[in-house]
């Protein structure tokens, strides 16, 4: 049988039984997974849908243009590279902290008896498990207390906010770590270190030597975790951050007090880095594992592996730094081809439309207006109020509402006949289903002439 | 431990790895423990006793302890008993068994298939499909659940579109979204313990009781779940405790008739300016938590050692 031929019956045992035993139970199994990984994905990708939709508020339907300017809008907002700037320092500060905080702990573990291993264990483990607010208020306390003790004042390194968050979170960050090295210290054999005591080393050589190459994969791997779990942590920091901002305290606080599609672009960008980087470390994994089964089977699994790979083509392209030379191009095009993209032309299109529909609009009022009220030549707001209701009532019908407060606020400058009637559309468009999605062009949107290209139109009208 | 015990480790520790890595170790472990854990753990009790006062009288003579805070939690000031914050710790702690719940019921058969169902390049492209969601700032999967069940999202345009339902449903004001962010943002921490736990059991006692007719349920019960157990427990544990001190997601998530008792300690620090009675609630979550948790262990007989592993 050739390589390829024992490739493809490796792979026939892998999949005959799912085929021969597949039955209802297996199909319901199926199904689960599968909306499991929907659960998992779909709000991400619907996330990366709305941050080119060139609507305000961020969202799939309807769609008004594609767009790119939410990507620019991101790189021009300082507070938010200030905070990115602060999360990269404290990242930084934690993975110096909590790695040998987490080393030792291991080596710990792994030395002491027992009985005194699970009640060392049970106390590393405790601050996984403590709140991250009850760890962030007891840090701010403490070191709060230690300052006023030895008087020093606010300006001191103690009451920073940099200082106390990287103290706070490697208070927890640091079990991470342990546990990793834990979970690699675990299958490490010490009759090498004994070897190595017996030929002569110190046992600071020995720990050096043996023991922390031995570790170096769980090293790297506990420095990502620890960066990652530093950068996204919000429970901890938002209490130890004081008056400074991380990256992740200046996101709540936008998603908090409103949201529109910058966040999203944000979460696009981070998204695809990480998609960049499991896809490079995956090749490596692979590259890994094949060639250990060339180390184990000697030259003919190494065919087969070869076969996999496609001959020498398929390994130079399935090397880790070739995948992220072609990625990271990928990507550059991509972001190079989207800042030269510009989507001004649908959108002033868009909004022609709207405008259209608009006056559309207020020319039916006006026509009903007339209509309703002959016995009323001179405009008077009184009279003419309640009449206009009806054409009002429909584009402010809660199904619209939702979608743009700002809009909805624009047919107001509508003849002085309706000004007082828009004291209900404004009521609604302030209702607390709606706070987050509205307000800022709601207040000054009346004082905007119909026509100006600043306002918005509501384009559910339109819809009607 | 008897202090012997200690010092037999001790030197046995020095003896293998020399006076340096002997002094590394004991001393970041001490630093780590009693700088970073337990001394603000007990700066946080002690404060929670304090009275609020401004900071040139801190350390006077009217900076007494007290059990003002504690009280202020239990009582309404009028002799009556405050219902009003007591329900919201009651009620975040039911959410929070409520999400470990879901969050069991979600992952145990994703664990068991990842440890039984699939091997070599799916299992680990499955891994990494699980973790890849994670990587992702949990303000900003928050932000998503937001974007979908918002009353102008994704959920309601598909279900007015379909004609499920009439009107725009708020799923906000509803605790839908909560509840699906706050089950979203904890799976992985349910799904790894039992994945360890279940990838020990060995697949001929789940061929044998196949083989002896019982039926898939059973095979379940009887075998997967015994062997399951330790790591159902820790992640039922972490998955609970994380939940009801979780801000985040009922911040972002959060219906506005609706408060997380860690919201209620956030208001106490940043809008109430009073950090006694911030500390005295976070003390009186984090003992409501121990407590659910130790209750919870009693129940299904798991000791705390297990947890983690």
């Amino acid at each position: 049988m050739s390589a390829r031929g024992n490739v493809l019956a490796a792979r026939g045992s892998v999949w005959r039984p799912v085929v021969a035993r597949i039955s209802w139970q297996r199909l319901l199994l199926l199904l689960f997974v599968a909306a499991f990984f929907a659960y998992l994905f779909g709000p991400l990708i619907i996330m990366t849908v709305t941050a080119f939709n060139s609507a305000d508020y961020p969202r799939v339907t309807p769609w008004d243009c594609f767009t790119t300017q939410w990507f620019g809008r991101f790189g021009r907002d300082s507070l938010l590279l200030a905070g990115l700037a602060n999360s990269f320092f404290i990242g930084l500060g934690v993975v110096l902290l909590s790695l040998p905080i987490g080393l030792a702990a291991a080596i710990a573990l792994s030395e002491v008896g027992e009985r005194a291993r699970s009640l060392l264990y049970t106390v590393f483990i405790v601050p996984i498990l403590l709140p991250g607010i009850v760890i962030g208020i007891a840090t701010l306390l403490f070191w709060g207390r230690i300052a006023g003790s030895f008087g020093l004042g606010h300006d001191t390194l103690l009451y920073n906010g940099i200082f106390l968050t990287i103290l706070g979170q490697v208070c927890f960050i640091s079990s991470y770590s342990m546990l990793i090295f834990l979970a690699r210290i675990q299958r490490f054999d010490p009759t090498q270190t004994e070897a190595a005591l017996d030929l002569g080393a110190t046992p600071g050589q020995a720990f050096r030597k043996v023991l922390l190459p031995f570790l170096k994969p769980a090293i790297g791997s506990a420095a990502v975790l620890a960066f990652l779990a530093s950068v996204e942590n919000y429970n901890t920091t938002v209490f130890t951050i004081v008056s400074e901002s991380t990256f992740t305290t200046v996101l709540a606080s936008k998603v908090r007090f409103g949201i529109d599609p910058t966040i999203s672009a944000i979460a696009v960008i981070i998204i695809t880095t990480t998609l960049v980087a499991a896809i490079i470390q995956e090749a490596r994994q692979r590259r890994l594992a094949a060639r250990r089964r060339e180390a184990l089977a000697g030259v003919a699994a190494g065919a087969g592996a070869a076969a996999v790979m496609a001959g020498p083509t398929g390994r130079l392209l399935s090397h880790p730094a070739s995948v992220a030379v072609l990625l990271l191009a990928v990507v550059g095009g991509l972001v190079w081809a989207g800042s030269r993209y510009d989507s001004s032309a649908c959108q002033d299109a868009l909004l022609q439309q709207k405008l259209q529909r608009q006056q559309e609009l207020l020319e039916q009022q006006r026509q009903r207006m007339q209509q309703q009220a002959p016995a009323q030549p001179a405009p008077v707001p009184s009279g003419a109020a309640p009449k206009p209701a009806s054409p009002f009532g429909g584009v402010f019908a809660p199904n619209n509402l939702g979608l743009s407060a700002p809009g909805g606020a624009v047919p107001a400058p509508a003849p002085p006949g309706a000004a007082p009637k828009p004291a209900s559309p404004f009521g609604n468009a302030f209702a607390p289903d709606n706070l987050g999605l509205s307000a800022p062009g709601g207040a000054t949107a009346p004082k905007i002439e119909p026509g100006a290209p600043a306002a918005p139109a509501d384009p559910a009208p339109a819809t009607q | 431990m008897s202090p012997n015990g200690i010092r037999v480790a001790f030197s046995r520790f020095f003896h293998r790895w020399g006076p340096g890595v002997g002094i590394f170790v004991t001393g970041s472990v001490a630093l780590w423990i009693v700088l970073l854990i337990v001394l603000p753990q007990l700066a946080m009790f002690d404060a929670s006793f304090r009275f609020n006062l401004p900071p040139a009288e801190i350390g006077g003579p009217r900076d007494l302890h007290t059990l003002s805070n504690y009280a202020a939690l239990l009582l309404d000031g009028r002799g009556g008993i405050n219902w009003l914050d007591l329900g919201v710790l009651g009620r975040t702690i039911l959410a929070a068994v409520f999400v470990t719940i879901l969050d069991l019921l979600l992952c145990y058969p994703i664990a068991f298939v990842l440890a039984h169902g699939t091997s070599g390049g799916r299992a680990r492209l499955m891994v990494l499909g699980l973790i890849v969601p994670f990587w992702v700032n949990e303000i900003l999967r928050a932000f998503a659940f937001r974007i979908i069940f918002g009353s102008s999202g994704v959920l309601n345009a598909v279900g007015l579109g379909l004609g499920l339902w009439a009107a725009p449903v708020d799923f906000i004001r509803q605790d839908v979204a909560l509840y699906a962010g706050l089950t979203y943002t904890y799976l992985l921490l349910m799904i790894f313990p039992i994945y360890n736990a279940v990838e020990a059991l060995d697949r001929n006692q789940i061929e044998a009781a196949r083989d002896l007719g019982s039926p898939w349920w059973r095979v379940h019960w009887r075998i997967v779940i015994p062997v399951a157990k330790p790591g159902i427990a820790s992640g039922a544990t972490m998955v609970f405790m994380l939940t009801a001190g979780a801000l985040a997601a009922p911040q972002i998530l959060g219906g506005p008739s609706s408060l997380w008792f860690t919201q209620l300690i956030y208001q106490w620090f940043n809008e109430g300016g009073n950090w006694p009675r911030g500390s005295a609630y976070a003390v009186v979550l984090l003992l409501a938590c121990i407590l659910v948790t130790l209750l919870a262990m009693r129940v299904f007989k798991v000791r705390i050692g297990e947890i983690g592993r």
